[in-house]
């Protein structure tokens, strides 16, 4: 645990003097306009709760991938990499700290997004389901940050990993349901959207606005988790590799 | 002349930028891929409604994605600084603004190809179309699109240049605001009378409502007077672009040419 608070303190440490961190601070009330502008210019006002749960989607996942296009890259830059490698501490946890850290911003998107569609628009969402909807706030939180520990050594092995950074965005945000439901994507697209976390932290959150009671809240949540420790898993089954590729090589500060 | 010779120069830089950045397959597969992505997703908010708004959203967003590449002026400016190549600019006799001007002309180059195929390929899938005859039309007033909007993000990136940690910040929140108030996904009419005007500044409004009427079929007359306005626009910011490049400048200078001026 400890190792752990020591990743999550040096990379929020990190964060405050990195303006990109809080981008997302921005965005997300101004998406939250554009939404809701479309929304109140063709009058479908019972769509709300989307402009209130794609941004919010959208800015953990950008963070997501901007936390993990830098992170290694970063440490490298601040001559940290080496020390982290050398340390016995196991990287996966303070990692997973640094990970967190950040995503605790994008949850501050929820906020703001709900305030913009109230003081605004005048738009106030009522909570219905306030247990269900922080949990799948957490749950989407620590799956966002699990994904990124997958995306972190991908982006580290890919070339143009700027680009590869920037094309994960609305493609995912498409194929995750964040604004539009799965079911209304083709039938052939459906299986790949139940692998993405995101479209089942979509659909949760958005029924955790909507008066009508959860259906399996428990098991959907279960299912967010799973994703993220899935990738969470492979991500740290791959940084491992990799690691034991360059000090085998000693290539690591080449790579 | 001399200011084309500068540009002809310095976007040689850009296109090495570019080089470096993209091959023709990552352009298509990841870049062009992931904003016809954006497109999709921003004309699908119109799903339910009537059609018509439909093809307004995507007609829209279309044309949206060249504005948003060209605000990518913003970070490479600032790159400048990041390269130590400020004070060399500063003792320079050229005016920065055609250097800063040819720097990163990628951007609305990029822009435009992604506009174009998203125009012409992807909008007809939601309900809009083109003669053949509005084709050429259309593509002009793509790139002016592109190349007013990159005007209005050298100014931006002018005023960022000492602060080049909030790069991101600006951009993008710059189009953001183009795509709320700009008339991309509801009419300049739907704002009130303070956010009308701050549209009518940026060259986008005009452009976009200019391709909107050649989509409508409407006579060259209005097409024009669009099309005239956001020129005039693009050129006032180009101009104001070009004077707080100076004013930077010449701060560096009198404070004796640091990195931070």
């Amino acid at each position: 645990m400890r190792l752990f608070l020591n990743g999550f303190l040096f990379q929020l440490r990190l964060s405050r003097r990195s303006p990109d961190t809080f981008l997302v601070c921005v965005t997300a009330p101004l998406l939250t306009t554009v939404f809701l502008s479309i929304n109140a210019y063709t009058g479908r006002h019972e769509l709300t709760s989307y402009a209130v749960v794609a941004p919010t989607l959208m800015s953990l996942w950008a963070l997501a991938l901007s936390v993990a296009g830098s992170a290694l890259t970063e440490d490298r830059d601040l001559g940290t990499l080496e020390g982290q490698i050398a340390a016995p501490a196991p990287m996966a946890l303070t990692f997973l700290g640094r990970m967190c850290s950040v995503v605790v911003v994008g949850s501050m998107a929820f906020a703001e997004t709900w305030l913009v569609a109230g003081a605004l628009f005048g738009r106030w969402i009522a909570l219905p389901h306030p247990v269900v909807s922080v949990a799948c706030l957490l749950a989407t939180a620590l799956a966002t940050a699990g994904t990124a520990g997958l995306l972190s050594p991908l982006f580290v092995l890919t070339p143009s990993a700027r680009t590869l950074q920037n094309t994960l965005t609305f493609p995912f945000y498409l194929l995750g349901g964040v604004l539009v439901p799965v079911s209304v994507l083709p039938q052939w697209l459906r299986p790949a959207s139940y692998t993405v976390f995101l479209s089942w932290s979509a659909d949760l959150l958005r029924d955790s606005l909507a008066t009508d009671p959860v259906s399996r809240p428990a098991l959907r949540l279960l299912a967010v988790l799973a994703l993220g420790a899935a990738g969470y898993g492979m991500g740290m089954l791959l940084l491992h590799r990799v690691v034991l590729r360059v000090r085998r090589t000693g290539t690591l500060t080449r790579t | 002349m001399e200011p084309l010779l500068v540009i002809r120069h310095s976007a040689a830089n850009a296109f090495a930028d570019m080089r470096a950045v993209y091959t023709w397959r990552i352009w298509t597969f990841g870049w062009l891929g992931r904003m016809l992505a954006q497109v999709t997703f921003f004309t699908l908010l119109g799903r339910g409604g009537d059609e018509e708004h439909l093809a307004y959203l995507a007609l829209g967003n279309s044309l949206m994605t060249c504005a948003l590449e060209c605000m990518s002026v913003v970070a490479s400016t600032t790159w400048e600084r990041i390269s130590g190549t400020l004070p060399l600019l500063a003792a320079a006799p050229a005016r920065p603004v055609w250097v800063f001007f040819g720097r990163s002309l990628q951007w609305p180059i990029s822009g435009s190809g992604t506009s174009i195929v998203a125009l012409l390929c992807l909008a007809p899938l939601f309900g809009v179309s083109w003669q053949p005859a509005q084709i050429p039309v259309v593509v002009l007033l793509v790139v002016l699109t592109a190349l007013t909007t990159y005007c209005f993000g050298l100014f931006l990136a002018a005023l960022v240049l000492n602060a080049n940690g909030v790069r991101n910040i600006v951009s993008s929140a710059a189009y953001l605001v183009m795509m709320i108030v700009c008339g991309v996904n509801v009419p300049v009419s739907h704002w009130p009378a303070p956010v009308r005007l701050l549209a009518d500044l940026l060259p986008l409004t005009h452009s976009l409502h200019a391709l909107r009427l050649v989509g409508d079929g409407a006579g060259p007359g209005p097409v024009l007077a669009a099309t005239g306005l956001a020129l005039l626009c693009g050129a006032l910011w180009l101009a104001a672009a070009g004077v707080a490049f100076d004013v930077f400048m010449n701060r560096g200078r009198r404070s004796g040419g640091s990195d931070h001026f």
